[in-house]
């Protein structure tokens, strides 16, 4: 009977398990193959294993450009998600305000954002919002006597529209967490801090940061992954094919597809995917530690 | 002691699926011949009974009611020997084909696109060349330039169906005045007509995509890549062109493809240099229009503007060929006939590869196509070699950074010949 | 004390006045895309500046509904996103609570493994994909998509609900145990209703994820009738010969009209089923 409990978790996990083998774990691993091999447009059909060729040519690329690309995605990280949480955590701590009527229908319109597919949010704000003819800010900008100016052209301004953009698509869903994190509390909590006389800024860090932290917790180190992966963003907004807008912003991501995917040699852009997964995991150990020095457990 | 079995369990994975893949290639072979068998099987049955329908099935990733006028004038005239052709749209085509061109199952039996694509396809080796599945002698009848196109390393791989190429387009309620000649009075009526805070433009252009400054570059006698693989970035020409490609820009707005057709057609650009896939939307938004060969421009030095032309054409993959030779043949036959050249010339403004269908009134007289003809004089076809396809990245960014973000023009064309460069040595 | 109530009073307005400004802000571009969507000139950019449609028409959304397999779009997404919230939640759930309530070997290994398995960009997973789908003969069925999708959506349905597993405390289940309810029936009959936001929460976001889905959808499914409705719609703008902003814009709104409907519902069942429960955080 104890043997058997003993077993219990690994059995119930087994289903999960499989299908994250197939769906992560093989590419990985397939990745990792094809990295040693020769395939390419060359030998596509007849490659061959080659050893670590690739790879020496791979690390010739962690270049200055390289780097410029990962502190640029280390500051699109941070400042991200610093961003994205202080602004989530005051909105949905509004939204959970005693007596507050209708908040179900702002929630709703927050979400809205949201319920767009990806591409589609970006290339709307490209021509809608940041377009030098007919995007909003040229029009208001017109409007004032101005003149008008490529928010795309110049790398500040493109970083920080690709920034608005990013914040724009992935508030809703930290306000969702937040939300239902805070609506977890004890209400009896913040009774007895107000017959203690603390004040607004007292409940927040002392009850309410302390109780949502573990609930978030994950959704946070899940979210600060996607915003490290970010691809689609600055791909679409400034260097899709065709309509390339003048930036030179890469991220470590964007500098990897432009490097080794366009030119279809399968083998070297495998290396450098997996070099790339390496940085990645060492990255999310630096995260991790950091989230367990505050962590509940 | 937690990293540690993070560690082991990390590495049995790896072993479990590197043997993994080491032990599928065995099987996958035997699997594939297998499925060859069996589909051979199938196609000598169609074969042999006629009242069965053979599909065949082609991917592109072009405008739908081009491939619909081909694929209906096609199935009128393959009905008779019961095949039916259906084409279906594949967005990012070309990394589709890459993988399911060894894929009979799911795989399409040929593809259409522009012809610049042929030489990764051919190194792929997913392709049949097109002499064994037709007859030599059916090519005689097409447009020298759109055969030559479809021919890599003296194969012949593509079949021609019908090419495009730049053109002057104008609103000729707009325009005032004669259209001028030369590049130099064009940039004169560009500077007195435009008002960039207003939105009016006199001519709009995709300034920084380098298919749409082509003409200027090989007017100037620069180039993007030459026969013997050489990226041409660099290149005293290619900076000449770019510097005077550079003063239009200012004029032309965001250069974005979005922008500058909705501007036309809004009637906010006066003209507008685009390909013959822009007049069914322009028609739509009810322009007065006229059009103008590039080749009637002269640049400062005398030369002709001389664009790309580029030739949609269909490729047959190898597994089709093998197994569907003979409904692919007819269907072949039935896609390049005039018949079809000229339902395409007449409904949508394409020009036939197959030089038969000129003779016929309506095409003839088609001010568009006479256009485009006049234009291949000094157009010159799309490089079809594969590195061509790592050239259109490295160009256009030469191209933004200088008439978008303001970069030197030496030291750009410099950095991006590098790019070039690493990206053509990558492939390797 | 009516000095209190006229604060609060205050304070609520202020709140509503700021609340108001937010969606507006956050609902610009949304409603540019509704404008344009009933804007009839032929998928041309305006250049005015107004968020009034120009000469008004439901032309964009007929053509789609009527020209389009949109239905079938419709149905297929559905398919798609309903198979792979069962499945990804389901095996899930039970992970979440092995995980959450057995302390076993390698636990903590396992879970920060999955957290790192996490961080390869599946972008870039997309031929060891094909490749594993053309051996399990599953290109062009919904089932293979499926499987991918449910894949990649585990390590976060995982995650996400152990964190709230972890919340409730565990001396609720300890009396059921002892009237000897087995694991699943403790899954069933206490955690779940417990924990139904959260899973509710991890459900949707499953179901977004799949419901906006295009790179894999339009890859693997090869016929424009089983195409989903983000994949659909991709393959719509992706020409840039025929592009038509205003048509794009309109099954851009229809793509998101679902979703929204959904989040409206959800937030009744989020709020009741938390405070059914009286979790402490």
């Amino acid at each position: 009977m104890k043997q058997k409990r003993k077993l219990m978790p690994y059995l119930y996990s087994v289903p999960a398990f499989i299908l994250i083998a197939l769906v992560i774990v093989f590419p990985i691993l397939y990745t990792a193959y094809i990295s040693v091999t020769n395939m390419n447009l060359y030998h596509w059909l007849d490659y061959e294993i080659i050893g670590l060729d690739n790879y020496v040519r791979a690390l010739t690329k962690v270049d200055s450009g390289f780097l410029t690309a990962l502190l640029t995605t280390l500051t699109w990280t941070v400042l991200n998600m610093v961003i994205q949480m202080v602004t989530a955590y005051f909105i949905a701590l509004g939204l959970n305000r005693e007596g507050l009527k209708g908040r179900r229908i702002y929630k709703t319109l927050l979400m809205v954002p949201w319920a767009m597919p990806a591409y589609v949010s970006i290339l709307l704000w490209r021509v809608g919002i940041y377009n030098t003819e007919f995007g909003l800010l040229n029009k208001i900008l017109v409007a004032f006597g101005f003149p008008k100016q490529d928010f795309l052209a110049t790398n500040v301004p493109a970083f920080i529209s690709c920034m608005v953009l990013n914040l724009w698509m992935a508030l809703p869903f930290m306000i969702t967490m937040i939300d239902g994190a805070l609506q977890s509390i004890d209400k009896s909590c913040y009774e007895s801090a107000k017959l203690e006389g603390a004040g607004f800024w007292a409940k927040n860090i002392h009850i309410t940061i302390p109780a949502i932290k573990g609930i978030i917790a994950p959704s946070v180190i899940m979210t600060t992954f996607t915003t490290f992966k970010q691809f689609d963003i600055v791909y679409l907004l400034t260097m899709q094919k065709g309509a390339h807008s003048g930036a030179t912003l890469q991220t470590v991501i964007t500098y990897a597809h432009q490097n080794a995917f366009v030119s279809n040699n399968y083998g070297l852009s495998s290396a450098v995917s997996i070099i790339l997964f390496f940085l990645i995991m060492i990255f999310s150990i630096f995260t991790n530690r950091g989230v367990k020095e505050e962590s509940y457990e | 002691m937690k990293r540690k079995v993070s560690l082991f369990l990390c590495g049995v994975l790896a072993m479990g699926c590197l043997a993994g893949c080491g032990s599928d290639t065995p099987t996958e072979n035997t699997q594939s011949v297998e499925i060859t068998g069996s589909t051979e099987m199938a196609t000598k049955n169609d074969a042999g009974t006629s009242d069965e329908v053979v599909e065949i099935k082609i991917w592109h990733d072009g405008d739908e009611s081009i491939m619909q006028i081909i694929a209906d004038c096609a199935n009128e005239q393959l009905a008779a020997d019961s095949i039916h052709v259906t084409f279906e749209k594949k967005s990012d085509m070309p990394d589709k084909l890459r993988m399911f061109g060894t894929d009979e199952v799911n795989g399409p039996d040929m593809y259409m696109y522009a012809h610049d694509t042929l030489g990764s396809f051919a190194e792929l080796g997913i392709l049949a060349p097109i002499t064994d599945v037709i007859e030599e002698d059916v090519l005689t009848d097409m447009i020298p330039m759109t055969v030559e196109a479809g021919n890599y390393k003296d194969t012949q791989y593509l079949m021609p169906v019908y090419y495009e190429t730049l053109l002057f387009i104008y609103n000729k309620d707009l325009w005032e005045g004669e259209v001028p000649s030369t590049t130099d009075k064009l940039y004169d009526y560009m500077v007195a007509h435009t008002d960039v805070n207003a939105g009016i433009y006199a001519v709009v252009n995709q300034h920084s995509n380098s298919y749409n400054v082509a003409p200027f570059i090989h007017g100037f006698g620069g180039y993007i890549i030459d026969k013997d693989v050489n990226p041409g970035l660099n290149t005293a020409e290619m900076i000449e062109a770019v510097t005077y490609n550079q003063k239009f820009a200012a004029l032309q707005a965001d250069g974005d493809y979005n922008t500058v057709t909705a501007l036309f057609n809004e009637g906010k650009a006066a003209a507008i240099i685009g390909g013959p896939w822009l007049i069914s939307g322009i028609k739509e938004a009810g322009i007065n229009f006229g059009v103008k060969s590039l080749s009637d421009f002269t640049l400062p030095n005398g030369n002709a503007l001389a664009p790309y032309s580029g030739v949609q054409s269909i490729g047959v993959l190898k597994y089709a060929a093998e197994n569907k030779k003979e409904s692919i043949k007819k269907v072949l036959n039935a896609i390049t006939s005039p018949e079809v050249g000229i339902a395409l010339a007449n409904q949508s403004g394409c020009a036939p590869a197959n030089s038969k269908a000129y003779e016929d009134a309506d095409v003839a007289a088609n001010e568009i196509i006479m256009a485009m003809e006049k234009t291949t004089k000094t157009a010159l076809p799309m490089p079809n070699i594969p590195e061509m396809s790592v050239m259109w990245g490295p160009a256009e960014s030469l191209l933004t950074a200088v008439n978008k973000s303001g970069e030197d023009v030496e030291t750009a064309a410099e950095k991006y010949q590098q790019e070039a460069l690493t990206a053509i040595a990558d492939m390797q | 004390m009516s000095k209190r109530k006229l604060k609060n009073r205050l304070q609520l307005c202020g709140l509503h006045i700021f609340y108001i400004l937010l969606c507006f802000l956050a609902l610009v571009p949304i409603l540019y895309a509704l404008q344009l969507s009933f804007s009839g000139s032929s998928g041309a950019v305006s250049s005015e500046l107004s968020l009034l449609p120009q000469d008004f028409t439901f032309d964009n959304y007929r053509k789609i509904i009527v020209e389009k397999p949109f239905l079938r779009w419709f149905s297929n997404s559905i398919v798609l996103a309903v198979c792979t919230m069962v499945i990804a939640i389901g095996f899930a759930v039970v992970a979440a609570y092995a995980f959450s309530r057995y302390r076993f070997k390698g636990r903590n290994a396992i879970l920060k493994v999955l957290l790192l398995l996490n961080a390869f960009p599946q972008i870039l997973s997309m031929f060891a994909l094909f490749r594993l789908l053309k051996e399990m003969n599953m290109l062009d069925t919904k089932l293979g998509l499926v499987i991918i999708y449910a894949g990649s959506m585990c390590i976060f349905s995982i995650w996400n609900m152990k964190g709230y597993f972890d919340t409730i405390p565990i001396e609720i289940e300890e009396a059921s145990k002892i009237d000897g309810a087995n694991d699943f029936q403790l899954l069933w009959r206490i955690i779940m209703p417990l924990a139904l936001p959260a899973i509710i929460v991890t459900a949707v976001l499953v179901l977004i994820s799949v419901w906006n889905e295009y790179v894999f959808s339009t890859t693997f499914l090869l016929n424009e009738n089983s195409y989903t409705l983000a994949g659909g719609l991709y393959q719509l703008q992706s020409n840039d010969y025929s592009r038509s902003w205003s048509m794009f814009s309109a099954a851009a709104v229809l793509v998101s009209l679902p979703i929204l409907v959904i989040f409206f519902c959800i937030q009744k069942y989020m709020i009741s089923g938390l405070t059914a429960g009286g979790v402490k955080g």
